[in-house]
């Protein structure tokens, strides 16, 4: 490994560039689905190469390669080298970066179980267990999953940074969807996307409970297709953990990330409404919010040990007691603003340039028992696990549809109900969050599936929630 | 780039290498660059070189699956021997009868060399003159130049050998203004094909007529849809309903439809890897040729698309919509178009006597799939219009609207058509479409 990186890097310098980096990953997979009481599939990957970053005349350069030889490393550390003098032909300004401490690691995941060493025909049963369990009268699909990675990532810079990282992630989620011949219903546990996700070793799928909640959310799924819609109009609300997680990241998590704030994303992703004036001076959420940024959270899997800039994992603030203080950054967006970097660049593979990308987004609990949430509503409703999620690209105005509800009804929780939708403006929705439960009811959810950036970088992230509770917001929408 | 002999060798060696009744190799893969920019310069420029193998491996109705990208011999023994492993401790797949078996298929190939051969300083040139432009008008360029070199080779145990190279060249423009954005991309397997003038006047030309925009009430419009916010319309109707798979779990709308008339007779829709209204494919990731596959036709609900397991277990013949196996997703149309009308767009909007022109939906996503409503804001154009004219630029909205309804309320389309791309592609006209629903309005 080292011998690819010092050949990429000697190339890169041979060429003149100002700064060099090299990433090598090597990283399996294994993806398991069942459905209907089978096997759906099982997929096994594994997939190796490298990747080299340079800054030259100024501007960025980025090529990478599945060949590991001599021949096609000084290639493509040549290849990058021409496309960073081919960006520069068009350059304002030279690209500079902040300043960082140089580390020389290597961190293993601290994995109790290794994913691998567990033969399939287990994860399989577990699976096949709790399809059964959910094979009740008015299902019509039953879907389970596991999934495992496992990666050795080496990071050198031509500063003299030299990083060997593992990481490990471990997976698992069931669903069911319940008709009547007239509608259709879901429910997903954990939660959609695929369950929750953590970096752990197979010890966490014994944590995920699959069994213990299969019969349950088949059940609910078929009381769903004879509950009540979802009442209209201006009324409370209460969002469940993994709900909350979900508008967490897309009306906090994206609109701080400072390469959209600054116009890099708006071909594809978007830009922000958390412009650089705002910084320090804009309330974002009421003085109960506190949402950082946390890569050091334990097992997160927006977690890590050092950034794909090699940077230390840190944790800031991006809303304290309410103000907008911070960004996601990366040494570039950091020093135009004068900001400290704070390691926030992250790449999905080998085969992509890091872009800014988040942590774990965390909401801080708070201090109310989830009974106090309730009795502090007249008229409400209680939402849990998304189902649908929209928002504008500068992370605004915002609808998520949640796969099941509770009326709430004089401090009390009443019958469930269907297709619940709420809406509002990100600022005035946070400002009006008046209840946070404690950390009794908090949990680091991992999101696998965060799009970003062009070519798209599909992203791990994470974001810890607990119950929240939002007033006067703007419920229901589906005719 | 690897050569067509290296692929084949590859793939027969896969082949050999395994124990299984039936074994099936793909490598897919190629070099792809994407010089991006932003705020009127490069700000990324990126190449990649990628292949992957993928193989399965069928004992009796058991199949395993495995992929990897390295190919000497010991790491693709190592991949077969985990397809086998796999294989042998499934369950037996009753719907399982064979991979593709051989068929008589000319030779198709769409590698243009005009395309392959563009450079990195020859994208920073598209690129500049959009930046030019756009700074002397005194707005912000952002966008992409996207060149890639695909090869895919399949080869199974059956006698299925097939090979083909692909290029693709996108070129897309997003224009900022202070209070104002337009777009434009023009996709193409020849880079020759792709004009950067068309590109620069089209997104300039939406960001300055979008200036200052007024805020309208939500609710019902007529509207016409550009072919940029159409095609991301059709591209959730493809997985939400026009795949087997979305029929056998009963969530598409079209599962017990297929020979009833569910829609207008102006929309006839269906995809076809091999016509020159698209980026074409000649065959899918098990082999199988492309067929042509009509999903409505004058409003009927025809047929959808198949790979082999989803083909045999409801009796049918593969249509070559396989994507990589296993996936959750496949089949997939992957080339779909749909017929347009008889009138320009300028003529359709000459029509409009109050409603709304959407140049560009974004952020699609399904809200109850079986009713296939989706909801989605309008970005970079939308305009009020009045008595057969665009008259004002509007802040954008959100749309929640079920996709039967829509196309059952389309009630005019343009001749003109645009290819859009990315994976796959889909190819539609302008459509003009009565009590469409926004809402809610942003503050932007």
């Amino acid at each position: 490994m080292q011998r690819i990186i010092e050949e990429a890097l000697m190339v890169a310098k041979k060429f003149g560039v100002s700064y060099a980096d090299v990433r090598v990953i090597d990283r399996t997979e294994e993806e398991i689905s069942t459905k209907n009481g089978s096997v759906d599939g099982i997929k096994s990957s594994s997939s190796k190469g490298f990747g080299i970053r340079v800054i030259a005349d100024g501007a960025w350069g980025f090529s990478s390669s599945f060949v590991l030889t001599d021949e096609e490393i000084s290639r493509v550390a040549e290849e990058a080298v021409d496309i960073a003098k081919a960006s520069a032909k068009t350059k304002i300004e030279d690209v500079t970066l902040s300043k960082i401490e140089i580390y020389q690691d290597r961190v293993e995941e601290q994995v109790k179980i290794d994913p691998f060493s567990v033969p399939i025909t287990k994860k399989i049963s577990i699976l096949l267990d709790a399809d059964k369990l959910m094979n009740l009268q008015g299902i019509i699909l039953r879907r389970g999953g596991m999934y495992f990675s496992k990666e050795w990532k080496t990071f050198a810079s031509s500063e003299g940074a030299y990083l060997e990282l593992e990481r490990v992630i471990s997976n698992a989620g069931i669903s069911a969807i319940a008709t009547d011949g007239k509608d259709v219903q879901t429910r997903s546990y954990p939660s959609s996307f695929g369950g929750d996700y953590q970096r752990k070793g197979f010890e966490f799928i014994e944590e995920v409970k699959l069994l213990e909640n299969a019969w349950r959310i088949a059940n609910e799924a078929i009381q769903l297709l004879s509950a009540k819609p979802c009442p209209s109009g201006k009324m409370d609300i209460i969002l469940e953990s993994s709900q909350l997680a979900l508008q967490i990241h897309e009306s906090c998590g994206h609109p701080t990330e400072l390469d959209r704030v600054l116009g890099e994303e708006a071909s594809f992703a978007g830009t922000s409404f958390l412009t650089p004036d705002k910084l320090g001076k804009f309330k974002y959420g009421s003085d109960i919010v506190n949402i950082v940024a946390d890569a050091t959270a334990p097992f997160a899997i927006g977690g890590f040990a050092y950034d794909d800039e090699g940077i230390k994992a840190k944790k800031i603030y991006l809303v304290k007691n309410g103000e907008f203080v911070g960004y996601l950054n990366s040494r570039e967006t950091s020093k135009k603003l004068r900001l400290e970097p704070m390691g926030a660049m992250r790449a999905e593979s080998w085969n992509r340039a890091p872009i800014i990308r988040m942590t774990s987004i965390n909401l801080e609990p708070g201090d109310k028992a989830f009974e106090e949430l309730v009795s502090g509503i007249d008229n409400g409703v209680l939402m849990a696990t998304n189902k649908s999620w929209s928002i504008d690209q500068k992370r605004l105005n915002f609808q998520f549809g949640t796969e099941i509800g509770w009326e709430i009804r004089n401090g009390k929780l009443q019958d469930m109900v269907k297709n619940p939708t709420y809406s509002g403006i990100t600022y005035e929705f946070w400002r009006n969050c008046d209840g946070i439960g404690n950390k009794d009811y908090y949990h680091i959810w991992g999101l696998p599936n965060c799009g970003k950036g062009e070519p798209m970088q599909v992203m791990q992230v994470s974001h810890g929630a607990s119950y929240g509770r939002f007033r006067n917001v703007q419920v229901g929408v589906l005719r | 780039m690897m050569t067509r002999d290296q692929i084949q060798t590859i793939l027969k060696k896969s082949v050999s290498f395994s124990e299984g009744d039936q074994t099936e190799a793909i490598l897919y893969g190629g070099k792809s660059y994407l010089t991006g920019f932003a705020n009127n310069h490069i700000h990324r420029n990126v190449g990649e070189n990628n292949y992957n193998l993928s193989l399965r491996v069928a004992f009796g109705k058991k199949i395993g699956s495995a992929s990897v990208n390295d190919f000497s011999d010991e790491a693709i023994k190592n991949t077969v021997k985990r397809a086998v492993e796999i294989a042998k401790l499934q369950e037996e797949n009753p719907s399982f009868v064979s991979f593709a078996k051989p068929e008589e298929a000319p030779e198709k190939d769409f590698f243009v060399e005009k395309t392959a051969e563009v450079t990195p300083d020859m994208r920073a040139e598209y690129v500049k003159k959009i930046c030019d432009k756009s700074k002397e008008k005194g707005l912000n360029a952002n966008g992409t130049f996207v060149i890639d070199l695909m090869q895919i080779g399949v080869l199974n145990s059956l006698g299925i050998s097939r090979f083909c190279s692909l290029t693709v060249a996108s070129l897309k423009s997003v224009i900022l203004g202070d209070t104002s954005s337009g777009y434009s991309i023009e996709t193409s397997t020849n880079v020759d094909d792709i004009s950067v003038n068309s590109v620069i006047e089209e997104s300039i030309g939406i960001a300055e007529m979008g200036k200052n925009p007024i805020a309208v009430e939500p609710g019902k419009y007529e509207v016409i849809l550009s072919p940029y916010a159409f095609a991301e319309f059709i591209s959730s109707l493809s997985y939400l309903a026009l795949n087997a798979r979305a029929v056998e779990e009963g969530t598409s709308f079209l599962a017990g439809n297929f020979g009833k008339k569910i829609l207008g007779d102006n929309i006839t829709i269906y995809d076809d890897g091999l016509s020159p209204e698209t980026i074409p494919m000649p065959f899918d990731f098990e082999g199988v040729s492309k067929k042509k596959v009509v999903f409505f036709e004058n409003g009927v609900a025809k047929d959808v698309v198949y790979d082999t397991l989803t083909a045999y277990k409801n009796g049918k013949e593969s249509t070559g919509h396989s994507l990589p196996q296993p996936s959750s997703f496949s089949p997939y149309p992957m080339n779909i178009i749909m017929k347009g009308g008889d009138l320009s767009k300028d003529e359709i909007i000459s029509h409009v006597e109050h409603g709304l022109y959407v140049h560009r939906f974004w952020y699609t996503n399904p809200m109850d799939p079986r009713r296939a409503v989706i909801i989605g804001m309008t970005r970079d154009g939308l305009f009020l219009v009045e008595n057969g004219k665009i008259t004002k630029p509007v802040k954008n909205m959100r749309f929640t609207e079920s996709i039967i309804t829509a196309l059952n309320n389309c009630i005019e389309l343009s001749k003109e058509k645009r290819v859009m791309y990315d994976s796959s592609s889909i190819t539609v006209p302008y459509v003009r479409i009565k009590d469409f629903t926004f809402t809610s309005i942003t503050e932007f």
